[in-house]
Protein backbone atom coordinates (compact mmCIF):
# COMPACT_ATOMS: atom_id res chain seq x y z
CA UNK A 1 0.00 0.00 0.00
CA UNK A 2 1.50 3.22 -1.00
CA UNK A 3 -0.82 5.79 1.28
CA UNK A 4 1.18 7.58 3.70
CA UNK A 5 -1.93 7.84 5.83
CA UNK A 6 -4.33 5.34 6.03
CA UNK A 7 -7.84 5.11 8.17
CA UNK A 8 -10.96 2.48 8.01
CA UNK A 9 -13.75 3.09 9.61
CA UNK A 10 -12.27 5.28 12.47
CA UNK A 11 -14.22 6.46 15.16
CA UNK A 12 -13.79 7.68 18.88
CA UNK A 13 -16.96 8.00 21.23
CA UNK A 14 -16.27 10.32 24.52
CA UNK A 15 -17.99 9.42 28.04
CA UNK A 16 -19.36 12.69 28.84
CA UNK A 17 -21.18 13.29 32.35
CA UNK A 18 -24.13 15.87 32.14
CA UNK A 19 -26.40 17.62 34.35
CA UNK A 20 -28.85 20.60 34.32
CA UNK A 21 -27.22 23.65 35.74
CA UNK A 22 -28.33 24.81 38.98
CA UNK A 23 -27.36 23.46 43.09
CA UNK A 24 -29.60 20.85 43.31
CA UNK A 25 -28.84 18.95 39.82
CA UNK A 26 -24.80 19.28 40.87
CA UNK A 27 -25.31 17.86 44.18
CA UNK A 28 -27.56 15.20 42.38
CA UNK A 29 -24.99 14.38 39.82
CA UNK A 30 -22.21 13.91 42.43
CA UNK A 31 -24.53 10.61 43.47
CA UNK A 32 -26.05 9.74 40.44
CA UNK A 33 -24.26 10.85 37.30
CA UNK A 34 -25.75 10.61 33.83
CA UNK A 35 -23.25 9.64 31.03
CA UNK A 36 -24.06 10.37 27.82
CA UNK A 37 -21.95 8.80 24.67
CA UNK A 38 -20.55 11.86 22.43
CA UNK A 39 -19.53 10.44 18.78
CA UNK A 40 -17.00 12.95 17.98
CA UNK A 41 -15.65 11.04 15.06
CA UNK A 42 -17.90 8.41 13.55
CA UNK A 43 -16.52 5.90 11.11
CA UNK A 44 -14.41 7.69 8.56
CA UNK A 45 -12.65 6.38 6.30
CA UNK A 46 -9.91 7.67 3.39
CA UNK A 47 -6.42 7.32 2.08
CA UNK A 48 -3.48 9.94 2.03
CA UNK A 49 -0.64 9.35 -0.52
CA UNK A 50 2.72 10.72 -0.14
CA UNK A 51 3.53 14.06 -0.78
CA UNK A 52 -0.44 14.91 -0.94
CA UNK A 53 -1.49 18.49 1.11
CA UNK A 54 -5.22 17.45 2.35
CA UNK A 55 -7.64 20.11 3.66
CA UNK A 56 -9.78 18.98 6.53
CA UNK A 57 -12.41 21.43 6.95
CA UNK A 58 -15.44 21.07 9.40
CA UNK A 59 -17.48 23.46 12.03
CA UNK A 60 -16.31 23.71 15.50
CA UNK A 61 -16.18 20.33 17.28
CA UNK A 62 -16.77 18.25 14.30
CA UNK A 63 -14.08 16.14 15.09
CA UNK A 64 -11.47 17.28 13.31
CA UNK A 65 -8.94 17.99 16.27
CA UNK A 66 -10.23 14.52 17.85
CA UNK A 67 -9.12 12.89 14.30
CA UNK A 68 -5.74 14.54 14.70
CA UNK A 69 -4.78 13.25 17.99
CA UNK A 70 -5.60 9.86 17.09
CA UNK A 71 -3.66 9.84 13.94
CA UNK A 72 -0.51 11.42 16.08
CA UNK A 73 -1.12 9.08 19.05
CA UNK A 74 -2.54 11.10 21.51
CA UNK A 75 -6.28 9.51 21.83
CA UNK A 76 -7.09 5.86 21.55
CA UNK A 77 -9.50 4.88 18.83
CA UNK A 78 -12.86 3.96 20.18
CA UNK A 79 -13.00 1.40 16.79
CA UNK A 80 -11.28 1.24 13.55
CA UNK A 81 -7.75 1.63 12.46
CA UNK A 82 -5.29 4.26 11.80
CA UNK A 83 -2.11 3.36 10.00
CA UNK A 84 0.55 6.13 9.29
CA UNK A 85 3.93 5.50 7.58
CA UNK A 86 2.98 1.57 8.46
CA UNK A 87 2.78 2.17 12.27
CA UNK A 88 -0.38 2.11 14.13
CA UNK A 89 0.00 6.07 15.86
CA UNK A 90 -1.48 4.58 19.28
CA UNK A 91 1.49 2.64 20.25
CA UNK A 92 3.69 5.66 19.96
CA UNK A 93 6.62 4.43 18.62
CA UNK A 94 9.38 6.37 18.98
CA UNK A 95 10.75 5.59 15.73
CA UNK A 96 6.90 6.75 14.59
CA UNK A 97 7.11 10.43 16.19
CA UNK A 98 10.43 11.20 14.54
CA UNK A 99 8.67 11.05 11.25
CA UNK A 100 5.76 13.13 12.17
CA UNK A 101 4.71 16.45 13.78
CA UNK A 102 1.65 18.55 15.28
CA UNK A 103 1.46 21.74 15.24
CA UNK A 104 -1.63 23.66 17.07
CA UNK A 105 -2.21 26.80 16.56
CA UNK A 106 -3.91 27.95 19.97
CA UNK A 107 -0.88 26.22 21.92
CA UNK A 108 2.93 26.44 22.49
CA UNK A 109 5.84 24.81 23.04
CA UNK A 110 8.19 27.43 22.87
CA UNK A 111 9.75 28.26 26.35
CA UNK A 112 7.95 31.90 27.16
CA UNK A 113 11.16 33.23 28.32
CA UNK A 114 13.89 32.00 26.51
CA UNK A 115 15.17 33.11 22.87
CA UNK A 116 13.73 30.22 20.47
CA UNK A 117 17.18 29.33 19.65
CA UNK A 118 17.15 27.91 23.17
CA UNK A 119 13.73 26.06 22.45
CA UNK A 120 15.56 24.82 19.02
CA UNK A 121 18.23 22.76 20.95
CA UNK A 122 15.96 21.26 22.60
CA UNK A 123 14.26 20.10 20.18
CA UNK A 124 17.45 18.55 18.76
CA UNK A 125 18.05 17.14 22.10
CA UNK A 126 14.96 15.97 21.94
CA UNK A 127 14.93 13.95 18.52
CA UNK A 128 19.00 13.39 18.50
CA UNK A 129 19.41 15.30 15.22
CA UNK A 130 22.72 15.42 13.43
CA UNK A 131 24.50 18.54 14.90
CA UNK A 132 25.19 19.38 11.03
CA UNK A 133 21.88 18.78 10.09
CA UNK A 134 19.86 20.32 12.76
CA UNK A 135 22.28 23.59 11.74
CA UNK A 136 21.31 23.41 7.94
CA UNK A 137 18.20 22.83 8.39
CA UNK A 138 17.52 25.84 11.30
CA UNK A 139 19.57 28.23 8.91
CA UNK A 140 17.43 27.05 6.01
CA UNK A 141 13.90 28.14 8.23
CA UNK A 142 15.48 30.67 9.45
CA UNK A 143 15.97 32.44 6.39
CA UNK A 144 12.82 31.12 4.26
CA UNK A 145 10.68 32.91 7.12
CA UNK A 146 13.23 35.91 7.72
CA UNK A 147 13.76 35.40 11.76
CA UNK A 148 17.33 36.06 11.42
CA UNK A 149 16.84 39.26 13.64
CA UNK A 150 14.18 37.59 15.81
CA UNK A 151 16.02 34.08 16.69
CA UNK A 152 17.74 36.03 19.54
CA UNK A 153 14.57 37.09 21.82
CA UNK A 154 13.07 36.31 24.18
CA UNK A 155 9.61 33.89 22.86
CA UNK A 156 7.86 36.64 25.47
CA UNK A 157 8.81 39.60 23.38
CA UNK A 158 7.32 38.21 19.65
CA UNK A 159 4.31 39.19 17.92
CA UNK A 160 1.89 36.28 18.06
CA UNK A 161 2.47 35.68 13.97
CA UNK A 162 6.13 36.02 15.08
CA UNK A 163 6.23 33.43 17.79
CA UNK A 164 3.85 31.19 15.15
CA UNK A 165 6.38 31.30 13.20
CA UNK A 166 8.60 30.25 15.78
CA UNK A 167 6.48 27.39 16.60
CA UNK A 168 6.31 26.03 12.90
CA UNK A 169 10.46 26.20 12.64
CA UNK A 170 10.57 23.86 16.06
CA UNK A 171 8.26 21.96 14.85
CA UNK A 172 9.51 21.32 11.85
CA UNK A 173 13.66 21.29 12.54
CA UNK A 174 13.57 17.00 12.66
CA UNK A 175 12.08 17.52 8.87
CA UNK A 176 9.05 15.12 9.61
CA UNK A 177 7.52 13.10 6.78
CA UNK A 178 4.09 13.90 7.64
CA UNK A 179 2.56 17.41 9.40
CA UNK A 180 -0.39 17.40 11.21
CA UNK A 181 -1.49 21.11 11.29
CA UNK A 182 -4.41 22.20 13.56
CA UNK A 183 -5.50 25.81 12.85
CA UNK A 184 -2.09 26.96 11.75
CA UNK A 185 -2.67 30.49 10.95
CA UNK A 186 -5.33 30.96 13.75
CA UNK A 187 -5.52 34.87 14.66
CA UNK A 188 -2.55 36.16 12.73
CA UNK A 189 -3.25 38.64 10.07
CA UNK A 190 -3.08 38.19 6.35
CA UNK A 191 0.07 38.66 5.68
CA UNK A 192 1.54 36.55 8.35
CA UNK A 193 -0.76 33.66 7.16
CA UNK A 194 0.50 34.32 3.52
CA UNK A 195 3.92 33.98 5.05
CA UNK A 196 3.20 30.54 6.74
CA UNK A 197 1.14 29.33 3.74
CA UNK A 198 4.04 29.91 1.35
CA UNK A 199 6.57 28.40 4.22
CA UNK A 200 4.49 24.98 4.28
CA UNK A 201 3.80 24.86 0.46
CA UNK A 202 7.57 25.26 0.32
CA UNK A 203 8.53 22.57 2.69
CA UNK A 204 5.78 19.75 0.80
CA UNK A 205 7.67 20.56 -2.51
CA UNK A 206 11.25 20.20 -1.06
CA UNK A 207 11.07 17.46 1.61
CA UNK A 208 7.76 15.68 -0.43
CA UNK A 209 6.09 15.86 2.84
CA UNK A 210 2.41 14.63 3.76
CA UNK A 211 0.23 17.44 5.14
CA UNK A 212 -3.45 17.22 6.57
CA UNK A 213 -4.14 20.66 7.56
CA UNK A 214 -7.67 22.27 9.21
CA UNK A 215 -8.48 26.08 9.14
CA UNK A 216 -10.68 28.26 9.06
CA UNK A 217 -9.89 30.02 6.50
CA UNK A 218 -10.42 28.85 3.26
CA UNK A 219 -7.27 30.96 1.82
CA UNK A 220 -4.98 28.52 3.65
CA UNK A 221 -7.28 25.50 1.92
CA UNK A 222 -7.52 27.13 -1.45
CA UNK A 223 -4.04 28.12 -1.60
CA UNK A 224 -2.59 24.73 -0.29
CA UNK A 225 -4.58 22.03 -1.18
CA UNK A 226 -6.32 20.68 -3.80
CA UNK A 227 -7.85 17.89 -2.05
CA UNK A 228 -10.41 18.95 0.88
CA UNK A 229 -11.78 16.35 3.32
CA UNK A 230 -15.27 17.78 4.69
CA UNK A 231 -16.53 16.40 8.11
CA UNK A 232 -19.83 17.34 10.15
CA UNK A 233 -20.54 15.33 13.43
CA UNK A 234 -17.83 12.96 13.24
CA UNK A 235 -19.07 11.66 9.50
CA UNK A 236 -17.57 12.73 6.25
CA UNK A 237 -19.61 14.54 3.69
CA UNK A 238 -17.19 15.04 1.26
CA UNK A 239 -13.99 13.98 -0.11
CA UNK A 240 -12.47 14.76 -3.46
CA UNK A 241 -10.76 18.10 -5.17
CA UNK A 242 -11.61 21.43 -4.21
CA UNK A 243 -13.09 22.71 -7.64
CA UNK A 244 -15.09 19.38 -7.03
CA UNK A 245 -16.66 20.71 -3.57
CA UNK A 246 -17.34 23.78 -5.06
CA UNK A 247 -19.40 22.58 -8.53
CA UNK A 248 -21.30 19.80 -6.12
CA UNK A 249 -22.42 21.80 -2.98
CA UNK A 250 -22.68 25.17 -4.77
CA UNK A 251 -26.08 25.99 -6.19
CA UNK A 252 -25.31 29.37 -7.55
CA UNK A 253 -23.34 31.76 -9.51
CA UNK A 254 -21.74 34.97 -8.96
CA UNK A 255 -22.34 37.54 -11.52
CA UNK A 256 -20.50 40.64 -11.32
CA UNK A 257 -20.69 43.47 -14.10
CA UNK A 258 -20.38 47.25 -14.45
CA UNK A 259 -23.31 48.98 -15.99
CA UNK A 260 -23.53 52.33 -18.40
CA UNK A 261 -26.01 53.43 -16.21
CA UNK A 262 -25.97 51.90 -12.58
CA UNK A 263 -29.02 52.83 -11.23
CA UNK A 264 -31.35 50.08 -13.08
CA UNK A 265 -32.79 48.09 -10.64
CA UNK A 266 -31.20 44.22 -11.31
CA UNK A 267 -33.43 42.41 -8.82
CA UNK A 268 -35.28 40.99 -11.33
CA UNK A 269 -32.14 39.40 -13.00
CA UNK A 270 -31.29 38.06 -9.49
CA UNK A 271 -30.23 38.50 -5.94
CA UNK A 272 -28.24 42.01 -5.81
CA UNK A 273 -25.45 41.53 -2.99
CA UNK A 274 -23.91 44.32 -3.62
CA UNK A 275 -23.48 47.42 -5.48
CA UNK A 276 -20.75 49.96 -5.45
CA UNK A 277 -18.81 52.55 -7.70
CA UNK A 278 -21.29 51.29 -10.61
CA UNK A 279 -20.54 47.53 -10.18
CA UNK A 280 -23.22 45.52 -9.64
CA UNK A 281 -22.31 41.68 -8.30
CA UNK A 282 -25.63 39.30 -8.29
CA UNK A 283 -26.49 35.92 -7.09
CA UNK A 284 -27.60 33.76 -9.43
CA UNK A 285 -28.72 29.86 -9.39
CA UNK A 286 -25.96 27.99 -11.28
CA UNK A 287 -28.69 26.49 -13.79
CA UNK A 288 -29.82 29.86 -14.85
CA UNK A 289 -26.54 31.33 -15.35
CA UNK A 290 -26.17 31.43 -19.09
CA UNK A 291 -30.12 32.47 -19.62
CA UNK A 292 -30.02 35.78 -16.90
CA UNK A 293 -25.99 36.06 -18.52
CA UNK A 294 -27.67 36.60 -22.13
CA UNK A 295 -30.88 38.31 -20.65
CA UNK A 296 -28.39 40.95 -19.42
CA UNK A 297 -26.14 41.64 -22.41
CA UNK A 298 -29.06 42.29 -24.35
CA UNK A 299 -31.27 44.50 -22.39
CA UNK A 300 -28.95 46.23 -20.66
CA UNK A 301 -25.64 48.58 -21.65
CA UNK A 302 -22.95 46.39 -19.75
CA UNK A 303 -19.53 47.38 -20.16
CA UNK A 304 -17.99 44.75 -18.50
CA UNK A 305 -19.58 40.79 -17.07
CA UNK A 306 -17.52 38.35 -15.44
CA UNK A 307 -18.75 34.67 -14.31
CA UNK A 308 -17.74 33.00 -11.02
CA UNK A 309 -18.06 30.42 -8.55
CA UNK A 310 -19.32 31.18 -5.33
CA UNK A 311 -16.33 32.07 -2.94
CA UNK A 312 -15.46 28.40 -1.12
CA UNK A 313 -16.46 30.25 2.18
CA UNK A 314 -20.15 30.31 1.29
CA UNK A 315 -19.92 26.66 -0.34
CA UNK A 316 -19.05 25.70 3.09
CA UNK A 317 -21.13 27.20 4.71
CA UNK A 318 -24.23 25.91 2.23
CA UNK A 319 -22.93 21.99 2.92
CA UNK A 320 -22.81 22.01 6.70
CA UNK A 321 -26.37 23.94 6.85
CA UNK A 322 -28.31 21.48 3.92
CA UNK A 323 -27.01 19.00 5.84
CA UNK A 324 -28.13 20.41 9.38
CA UNK A 325 -31.68 20.53 7.23
CA UNK A 326 -31.52 16.85 6.33
CA UNK B 1 22.51 7.85 28.19
CA UNK B 2 20.01 9.50 26.44
CA UNK B 3 18.56 10.64 29.38
CA UNK B 4 21.21 12.04 30.75
CA UNK B 5 21.67 13.97 27.77
CA UNK B 6 18.27 15.11 27.31
CA UNK B 7 18.60 15.78 30.91
CA UNK B 8 21.63 17.89 30.73
CA UNK B 9 20.57 20.07 27.55
CA UNK B 10 17.20 21.11 29.62
CA UNK B 11 19.67 21.99 32.71
CA UNK B 12 22.11 23.64 30.74
CA UNK B 13 19.32 25.74 28.91
CA UNK B 14 17.60 26.20 32.03
CA UNK B 15 20.69 27.76 33.91
CA UNK B 16 21.53 30.19 31.06
CA UNK B 17 17.68 31.60 31.45
CA UNK B 18 18.49 31.88 35.16
CA UNK B 19 21.46 33.28 34.59
CA UNK B 20 20.35 36.22 33.37
CA UNK B 21 18.32 36.91 36.34
CA UNK B 22 20.58 38.07 39.17
CA UNK B 23 18.33 39.53 41.51
CA UNK B 24 16.66 36.10 41.59
CA UNK B 25 20.16 35.25 43.26
CA UNK B 26 19.80 37.30 46.02
CA UNK B 27 16.48 36.90 46.90
CA UNK B 28 17.40 33.20 47.07
CA UNK B 29 20.14 34.12 49.50
CA UNK B 30 18.13 36.27 51.40
CA UNK B 31 15.51 32.90 51.64
CA UNK B 32 17.88 30.97 52.42
CA UNK B 33 19.08 32.92 55.48
CA UNK B 34 16.13 33.84 56.65
CA UNK B 35 15.39 29.51 56.70
CA UNK B 36 18.93 29.51 58.43
CA UNK B 37 17.96 31.99 61.40
CA UNK B 38 14.64 30.28 61.88
CA UNK B 39 15.92 27.36 62.34
CA UNK B 40 18.88 27.97 64.41
CA UNK B 41 16.35 30.16 66.69
CA UNK B 42 14.26 27.18 67.19
CA UNK B 43 16.94 24.97 68.10
CA UNK B 44 18.47 27.13 70.83
CA UNK B 45 14.82 27.59 71.91
CA UNK B 46 14.38 23.56 72.37
CA UNK B 47 17.54 23.17 73.92
CA UNK B 48 17.11 26.08 75.81
CA UNK B 49 14.74 23.24 78.00
CA UNK B 50 16.27 19.97 77.13
CA UNK B 51 19.47 18.03 76.98
CA UNK B 52 18.35 16.24 74.10
CA UNK B 53 15.66 15.33 71.43
CA UNK B 54 14.24 12.03 71.78
CA UNK B 55 17.95 10.86 71.73
CA UNK B 56 19.12 13.47 69.61
CA UNK B 57 21.95 15.98 70.72
CA UNK B 58 22.10 19.53 69.67
CA UNK B 59 24.90 19.13 66.95
CA UNK B 60 22.95 15.56 65.61
CA UNK B 61 19.51 18.08 65.23
CA UNK B 62 21.89 20.74 63.45
CA UNK B 63 23.17 17.86 61.20
CA UNK B 64 18.83 17.06 60.52
CA UNK B 65 18.47 21.17 59.66
CA UNK B 66 21.65 20.90 57.22
CA UNK B 67 20.03 17.86 55.44
CA UNK B 68 16.86 19.51 55.63
CA UNK B 69 18.09 22.61 54.00
CA UNK B 70 19.14 21.01 51.31
CA UNK B 71 16.61 18.51 50.56
CA UNK B 72 14.36 21.55 50.19
CA UNK B 73 17.02 22.68 47.30
CA UNK B 74 16.92 19.65 45.58
CA UNK B 75 13.22 19.19 45.29
CA UNK B 76 12.53 23.08 44.70
CA UNK B 77 15.54 23.03 42.17
CA UNK B 78 14.52 19.93 40.05
CA UNK B 79 11.55 18.19 41.45
CA UNK B 80 8.96 20.51 42.29
CA UNK B 81 9.42 23.11 39.30
CA UNK B 82 8.83 19.92 36.74
CA UNK B 83 5.45 18.81 38.42
CA UNK B 84 3.97 21.92 38.67
CA UNK B 85 5.04 22.26 35.01
CA UNK B 86 3.37 18.69 34.18
CA UNK B 87 0.42 19.92 35.98
CA UNK B 88 -0.42 23.01 34.12
CA UNK B 89 0.05 21.32 30.91
CA UNK B 90 -2.53 18.79 31.84
CA UNK B 91 -4.35 21.09 32.59
CA UNK B 92 -3.74 23.82 29.83
CA UNK B 93 -3.44 20.50 26.94
CA UNK B 94 0.58 21.68 25.97
CA UNK B 95 1.11 18.02 27.60
CA UNK B 96 0.42 16.57 23.86
CA UNK B 97 3.76 18.27 22.56
CA UNK B 98 5.84 16.29 25.45
CA UNK B 99 3.57 12.99 24.43
CA UNK B 100 4.66 13.94 21.02
CA UNK B 101 8.07 13.59 21.29
CA UNK B 102 10.55 10.47 20.41
CA UNK B 103 11.23 10.10 24.13
CA UNK B 104 10.50 8.32 27.48
CA UNK B 105 7.43 10.78 28.52
CA UNK B 106 8.04 10.26 32.28
CA UNK B 107 11.52 11.07 31.68
CA UNK B 108 10.81 14.27 29.82
CA UNK B 109 8.47 15.85 32.00
CA UNK B 110 10.92 14.52 34.67
CA UNK B 111 13.85 16.95 33.33
CA UNK B 112 12.27 19.98 31.72
CA UNK B 113 12.33 22.25 34.57
CA UNK B 114 15.48 23.40 36.43
CA UNK B 115 16.00 26.06 38.93
CA UNK B 116 19.36 27.05 39.27
CA UNK B 117 19.40 29.32 42.01
CA UNK B 118 17.29 27.08 43.96
CA UNK B 119 21.04 25.71 44.19
CA UNK B 120 22.17 28.20 46.93
CA UNK B 121 20.30 25.93 49.37
CA UNK B 122 22.15 22.42 48.61
CA UNK B 123 24.87 24.85 49.32
CA UNK B 124 23.64 26.59 52.72
CA UNK B 125 22.75 22.88 53.69
CA UNK B 126 26.07 21.68 52.80
CA UNK B 127 28.03 24.00 54.93
CA UNK B 128 25.28 23.56 58.12
CA UNK B 129 26.21 19.92 57.73
CA UNK B 130 30.27 19.95 57.41
CA UNK B 131 29.93 22.61 60.83
CA UNK B 132 27.75 20.00 62.72
CA UNK B 133 29.36 17.21 62.02
CA UNK B 134 32.72 19.15 62.71
CA UNK B 135 31.50 20.10 66.28
CA UNK B 136 30.33 16.09 66.92
CA UNK B 137 33.06 14.51 65.66
CA UNK B 138 37.02 15.53 64.26
CA UNK B 139 37.10 13.20 61.05
CA UNK B 140 34.90 11.85 58.91
CA UNK B 141 34.87 8.10 57.12
CA UNK B 142 35.09 7.35 53.42
CA UNK B 143 32.22 4.83 54.07
CA UNK B 144 29.79 7.22 56.30
CA UNK B 145 30.14 9.63 53.00
CA UNK B 146 29.25 7.36 50.67
CA UNK B 147 26.52 6.28 52.89
CA UNK B 148 25.34 9.62 53.11
CA UNK B 149 25.41 10.52 49.80
CA UNK B 150 23.61 7.01 49.01
CA UNK B 151 21.08 7.73 51.82
CA UNK B 152 20.51 11.38 49.94
CA UNK B 153 20.65 10.41 46.92
CA UNK B 154 17.42 7.48 47.38
CA UNK B 155 15.68 10.11 49.96
CA UNK B 156 15.46 12.17 46.66
CA UNK B 157 14.11 9.35 44.33
CA UNK B 158 11.56 9.00 47.03
CA UNK B 159 10.28 12.36 47.16
CA UNK B 160 10.24 12.76 43.16
CA UNK B 161 8.05 9.38 43.47
CA UNK B 162 5.98 10.11 45.42
CA UNK B 163 5.23 13.75 44.11
CA UNK B 164 5.13 11.96 40.34
CA UNK B 165 2.17 9.67 41.80
CA UNK B 166 0.52 12.87 43.20
CA UNK B 167 0.52 14.87 40.19
CA UNK B 168 -0.38 11.90 37.76
CA UNK B 169 -3.50 12.40 40.00
CA UNK B 170 -4.28 15.36 37.76
CA UNK B 171 -4.95 13.38 34.86
CA UNK B 172 -8.17 12.24 36.17
CA UNK B 173 -9.18 15.52 38.31
CA UNK B 174 -7.29 18.03 36.58
CA UNK B 175 -6.91 20.55 39.84
CA UNK B 176 -4.34 19.45 42.27
CA UNK B 177 -2.51 22.67 43.08
CA UNK B 178 -3.15 22.23 46.52
CA UNK B 179 -1.60 19.11 46.51
CA UNK B 180 1.58 21.54 46.33
CA UNK B 181 1.12 23.02 49.26
CA UNK B 182 -0.05 20.24 51.40
CA UNK B 183 3.38 18.53 50.20
CA UNK B 184 5.02 21.00 51.77
CA UNK B 185 3.42 21.19 55.05
CA UNK B 186 4.35 18.16 55.49
CA UNK B 187 7.84 18.37 53.86
CA UNK B 188 8.71 21.19 56.70
CA UNK B 189 7.82 18.28 59.52
CA UNK B 190 10.76 16.81 58.33
CA UNK B 191 13.20 19.45 60.00
CA UNK B 192 12.77 17.46 62.82
CA UNK B 193 13.97 13.71 62.96
CA UNK B 194 11.32 11.59 62.47
CA UNK B 195 11.72 9.31 65.96
CA UNK B 196 10.10 12.70 67.77
CA UNK B 197 6.84 12.23 66.01
CA UNK B 198 4.17 10.27 67.43
CA UNK B 199 3.82 6.47 65.96
CA UNK B 200 0.79 7.69 63.53
CA UNK B 201 2.86 10.92 62.36
CA UNK B 202 5.95 9.00 62.12
CA UNK B 203 4.67 6.15 60.23
CA UNK B 204 2.96 8.81 57.84
CA UNK B 205 6.41 10.56 57.18
CA UNK B 206 7.58 7.33 56.68
CA UNK B 207 5.48 5.90 53.82
CA UNK B 208 3.23 8.49 52.53
CA UNK B 209 5.79 11.08 52.53
CA UNK B 210 8.61 9.71 52.92
CA UNK B 211 10.87 12.57 54.79
CA UNK B 212 12.02 10.13 56.94
CA UNK B 213 14.20 8.63 54.29
CA UNK B 214 14.73 12.08 52.79
CA UNK B 215 15.77 13.75 55.77
CA UNK B 216 16.34 11.33 58.98
CA UNK B 217 18.01 8.75 57.32
CA UNK B 218 20.56 10.76 55.69
CA UNK B 219 21.80 12.64 58.85
CA UNK B 220 21.61 9.37 60.60
CA UNK B 221 24.03 8.67 58.03
CA UNK B 222 26.49 11.29 59.18
CA UNK B 223 26.02 11.04 62.66
CA UNK B 224 26.94 7.68 63.07
CA UNK B 225 23.18 6.34 64.01
CA UNK B 226 22.87 4.42 60.42
CA UNK B 227 22.41 0.40 60.44
CA UNK B 228 22.80 -1.78 57.58
CA UNK B 229 19.19 -2.65 58.04
CA UNK B 230 18.04 0.73 57.60
CA UNK B 231 19.75 1.23 54.44
CA UNK B 232 18.78 -2.09 52.91
CA UNK B 233 15.22 -0.93 54.06
CA UNK B 234 15.49 2.24 52.07
CA UNK B 235 16.85 0.53 49.17
CA UNK B 236 14.12 -1.74 48.89
CA UNK B 237 11.50 1.28 49.60
CA UNK B 238 12.83 3.40 46.73
CA UNK B 239 12.62 0.20 44.12
CA UNK B 240 9.00 -0.25 44.89
CA UNK B 241 8.20 3.84 44.68
CA UNK B 242 9.99 3.91 41.58
CA UNK B 243 7.46 0.99 40.24
CA UNK B 244 4.82 2.01 41.33
CA UNK B 245 5.58 5.73 40.42
CA UNK B 246 5.75 4.03 36.92
CA UNK B 247 2.15 1.97 36.96
CA UNK B 248 0.27 5.54 38.34
CA UNK B 249 2.32 7.46 35.27
CA UNK B 250 1.23 4.68 32.76
CA UNK B 251 -2.42 4.30 34.43
CA UNK B 252 -2.83 8.22 34.04
CA UNK B 253 -1.36 8.66 30.94
CA UNK B 254 -3.89 5.66 29.36
CA UNK B 255 -6.78 7.76 31.25
CA UNK B 256 -5.72 10.79 29.34
CA UNK B 257 -5.36 9.13 26.08
CA UNK B 258 -8.68 7.43 26.55
CA UNK B 259 -11.04 10.04 27.41
CA UNK B 260 -9.42 13.97 26.80
CA UNK B 261 -10.80 15.65 24.34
Amino acid sequence: MSSVVSISQLAKYYQVSEREGGLKASIASLFNRKYKNVKAVDGITFNIEAGEVVGFLGPNGAGKTTTLKMLSGLLHPTSGSVDVLGYEPRHRSHDYLRQITLVMGNRNQLTWDLPALDSFDLQRAVYGIPMDQFKATRDEFIELLELKDLVTKPVRNLSLGERMKMEIVAALLHRPKVLFLDEPTLGLDVTMQRRIRAFIAEYNKRYNATVLLTSHYMADVEALCKRVIVIHHGRILFDGDLSKLVNQFSSYKTLSLSLQNPDVDLSKYGEVVSKEDGRVTLRVPKAQTSQVTAKLLSELQVDDLTVEDAPVDDVIDQVFSQKEDA
Amino acid sequence: MNTIKLAWTYMRIGMLNELQYRANFFIQLFQSAVAVGTGLIGLSLVFGQVDNLAGWSRGELLAVMGVHILMGGVIRSAIQPNMERLMNDVLNGTLDFALTKPADAQTLVSVREFRFWQLTDVVVGLVILVVAVTQLQAKMEALQIVAFVAALLMGAVLLYCVWLMVTSIAFWVIRVGDIVDLFQGLYAAGRWPVSVYPDWLRTGLTFLVPVAFAVTVPAEAMTNRLTGETMLFALGLTLLFVILARVVWLIGLRSYSGASA
